[in-house]
């Protein structure tokens, strides 16, 4: 670390005259100084409001973000640096905190190793002192406030969300060392600085006290939270290399529809299907479409085929449909056109007449699209069935799946 | 194989190092597989957080990635402008669905191009990449982070549930070899100001807490040391350079596709996932005798005068889009009708090849 810079700019103070924002900035530089810290081992967080002018004030690195997500841009840049020479320090005021209390949860929550100053004065200093959320009864009494709800107790939260420190200082002249110790501290430190706003305020501060909110400090002993870096591998690494090896008799692209039930197993019957058709030389698409709700309801899959590269992947007219339960054949129903083959389960209730086989009956609820598709491949001739069973080799459920494609010989 | 899986795959392998997330559907993919693949991976609690935490890292010197959908794109769209100010690289992938608001989630679309055309307020340009096949999603990833990085600005990969989870067997060895884009800060005239730029118009990068030189990043009007500024002359040019240094050097990073034919005074434009209908639509048109060439457009915005020239160059042209009213379309010819201008325009499902070839005969 570097000890030689200065933490704070001789740049002028922005503030109003009297206003506690400017003994925060001093006594937080004094504070990062005092413990060894050099003006690029700290990154300044600042928010929007009258807090929001402390950056020409830090020669350190500065990130002057939005209104009130500051601790959210601080555990940002922690975890990004990932480096605990490094400390960020987020400021931010009252407004900015309920604005975005969430962030302030979620660094508490996750313990991010950075250090949150909430300069609370009770009121929106920029847009005129109207109340916030951090305002108390007694203060908005006092400014004649209608709202008589309770502020939020941002170091309560800090700590109930699990902060390893979270504390409030209503005398400023203790502010320098309670800072020291939040700094210091692994973890998420929350500062809360109660002070008064001379201009929208009060006219004395010895009427601070009145209005504040008791100190309170809280400790939480958890571990520092960290984003976990780890070595991965290509994600081509795990995708089923098909190579021709099998021979197919469509000349034209053939569109095909599976339509079953939620846990059906419809989904993996169609890649299958599809995975099936590369091997033969094809072509293949293959997608699915099912309700938000992914355990329940119905379950369609579509599946095209071609000798020549396929573009669009929408079927217009399908030319097969395979529905093995209900649900799917309400699906699916309207989509035959006057050149689909259609074939249902026998379980299934149509007044036309579609061929109808007993899948269910042969392969159960898991079986059934895949032995559709077995009794169609075998039917239609377009490639052999053989495809299909090369799929499957070395899959954990292979036996089960082999007796579904099996079991369309049955029927 | 599927669309996310290879720009997840490009992503990395282009150099981006973290992925920060919220699932929502029809993105799903991406959270799966960057979960698996990023040598970093963050769950947000929120989308505000997602983009928050995106721009710290950016900021300390990474490159993040997310992935969305219109309403996790709404949340973000306060950072986005946070991001775009600072002049953070990081690429946002946003996987468009039937809108309007939470609209159909598993429903796929075209509808989000408006928004992001005007999402920087005061109408500044955000570079936004489109795939519409499994090569482009390779190339534009990769693309994207370059752009990013090159640019310092977020990037956007706009595409849609179609093409990011649609199955398709594909040979990945047809695509090219990436590299990791490398990071090196630039020459800078000294002393170093974070946002003072040279002719290229894009400042040298220094990441917050690097112990060369000091850095400061600012979302509001800001001069060249990154402090806040309202209304200097410094200030204001360096707010008109972040519209300069896209739409002055678009060119770097404008990809189309066109299959031209010869005498062929139609012309029918795409992206995304109409282009492969639209492909289709056009190859029935030849086989039918007529002549038509075909536009698809990769890099939506900023528009490229290199666009606008090939569209002129036609006497009448045909838009096919998956949304209500042709929203590419507007962006080239407004919303007035136009004689010489039609759409080929589906809401609610996929636009089909003989829709366009339909629009395209009457």
């Amino acid at each position: 670390m570097e000890t030689a810079e200065r933490i704070v700019t001789k740049a002028k103070m922005p503030f109003c005259p009297g206003c506690g924002h400017g003994v925060c900035v001093k006594s937080t530089s004094k504070a990062l100084e005092n413990l060894g810290y050099g003006a690029k081992d700290v990154v300044m967080v600042s928010d929007i409001g009258c807090s929001g002018l402390v950056d020409p004030l830090f020669a350190t690195h500065t990130i002057h973000g939005l209104h009130g997500r500051s601790p959210a841009l601080g555990v940002g840049v922690t975890l990004g640096l990932n480096n605990p020479n490094k400390k960020v320090i987020v400021i931010q005021g009252d407004g900015g905190a309920t604005i975005g209390l969430q962030h302030i949860l979620e660094a508490s929550r996750r313990n991010v190793d950075m250090t949150l100053i909430v300069l609370n004065n009770l009121l929106y200093g920029m847009t005129g002192g109207q109340m916030s959320g951090l305002s108390t009864s007694e203060f908005k009494q006092y400014k004649h406030s209608d709202d008589n709800a309770e502020p939020y107790d941002v170091v309560n939260l800090a700590h109930q969300s699990g902060a390893a420190f979270s504390v409030r200082v209503n005398n400023i002249s203790n502010f320098e060392n309670t800072l020291k110790e939040a700094i210091e501290t692994p973890g998420f430190s929350l500062v809360e600085l109660s002070s008064l706003c001379t201009s929208h305020g009060m006219k004395k501060i010895s009427e601070l006290k009145n209005y504040i909110v008791e100190e309170e400090k809280f400790t939480n002993n958890r571990p520092v939270g960290v984003s976990l870096r780890r070595d991965t591998a290509s994600l081509f690494n795990r995708t089923k290399i098909l190579t021709f090896q099998f021979n197919s008799n469509i000349s034209e692209t053939i569109g095909v529809v599976i339509a079953g039930s939620a846990g059906g197993g419809i989904q993996s019957a169609a890649k299958m299907l599809a995975q099936a058709g590369i091997l033969s030389g094809l072509h293949a698409t293959m997608k699915g479409e099912y309700p938000i709700t992914v355990g329940t309801g119905f379950s369609v899959a579509e599946v095209i085929l071609s000798k020549k590269p396929i573009y669009f992947t929408g079927l217009e007219k399908p030319s097969v449909i395979l529905a093995v339960t209900e649900d799917g054949w309400n699906k699916v129903k309207n989509r035959i056109s006057e050149t689909s083959k259609v074939f249902v389960d026998a379980k299934i209730s149509t007044e036309s007449s579609f061929e109808t086989k007993e899948f269910l009956k042969e392969s159960g609820k898991k079986g059934a699209a895949l032995s559709a598709i077995s009794y169609w491949i075998s039917k239609s001739n377009i490639f052999p069935v053989e495809a299909l069973l090369k799929v499957i080799e070395g899959s954990k459920y292979e036996e089960s799946l082999r007796s579904a494609i099996k079991s369309a010989e049955n029927l | 194989m599927d669309a996310s899986r290879i720009m997840t795959e490009a992503l990395v392998q282009s150099g981006a190092d973290v992925f920060i997330g919220y699932p929502i559907t029809p993105s799903n993919l991406f959270y799966a597989y960057s979960k698996e693949r990023f040598p970093e991976f963050l769950a947000g609690p929120d989308e505000i957080s997602v983009l928050q935490w995106m721009c710290g890292y950016s900021a300390a010197g990474k490159i993040p990635v997310t992935a969305t959908s219109f309403p996790g794109l709404a949340l973000m769209t306060e950072t986005l402008n946070m991001a775009y100010m600072m002049e953070l690289p990081m690429v946002l992938v946003i996987v468009q669905r039937l809108g309007p608001s939470t609209g159909s989630a598993t429903t796929g679309a075209q509808g989000d191009l408006k928004f992001l055309d005007g999402v920087i307020s005061g109408g500044l340009p955000l570079p936004i990449f489109s795939p519409s096949n499994f090569k482009d999603a390779w190339t534009l990833a990769s693309e994207a982070v370059k752009t990013a990085v090159e640019f310092r600005t977020p990037v956007i990969v706009l595409t849609s549930k179609e093409l990011v989870m649609t199955q398709k067997g594909f040979d990945i060895n047809t695509l090219e070899p990436l590299h990791k884009i490398d990071r090196t800060p630039k020459e800078f005239e000294k002393p170093y100001q974070p946002y003072k730029a040279g002719q290229d118009r894009v400042p040298t990068f220094y990441p917050l807490g690097n112990d060369e030189h000091q850095t400061r990043f600012n979302a509001s009007t800001h001069d060249n040391d990154g402090l806040i500024r309202k209304g200097t002359p410094e200030s204001l040019a360096n707010t008109w350079r972040l519209r300069e240094k896209l739409e002055k050097r678009v060119d770097e990073f404008t990809f189309y596709e066109l299959d031209t034919e010869k005498d062929a005074t139609n012309l029918i434009v795409s992206w995304g996932v109409t282009a492969d209908a639209s492909k289709d639509a056009v190859q029935f048109i030849r086989s039918k005798g007529h002549k038509v060439s075909l536009l698809i457009v990769k890099t939506i915005l900023p528009i490229s005068s290199k666009i606008y020239e090939i569209i002129d160059s036609y006497k009448k042209v045909l838009f096919s889009e998956e949304n209500m009213s042709g929203l590419y379309k507007e962006m080239i010819f407004g919303k007035r009708n136009n004689p010489n201008v039609k759409t080929a325009t589906k809401f609610g499902s996929m636009l089909t090849p003989s829709e366009i070839e339909e629009k395209f005969f009457n």
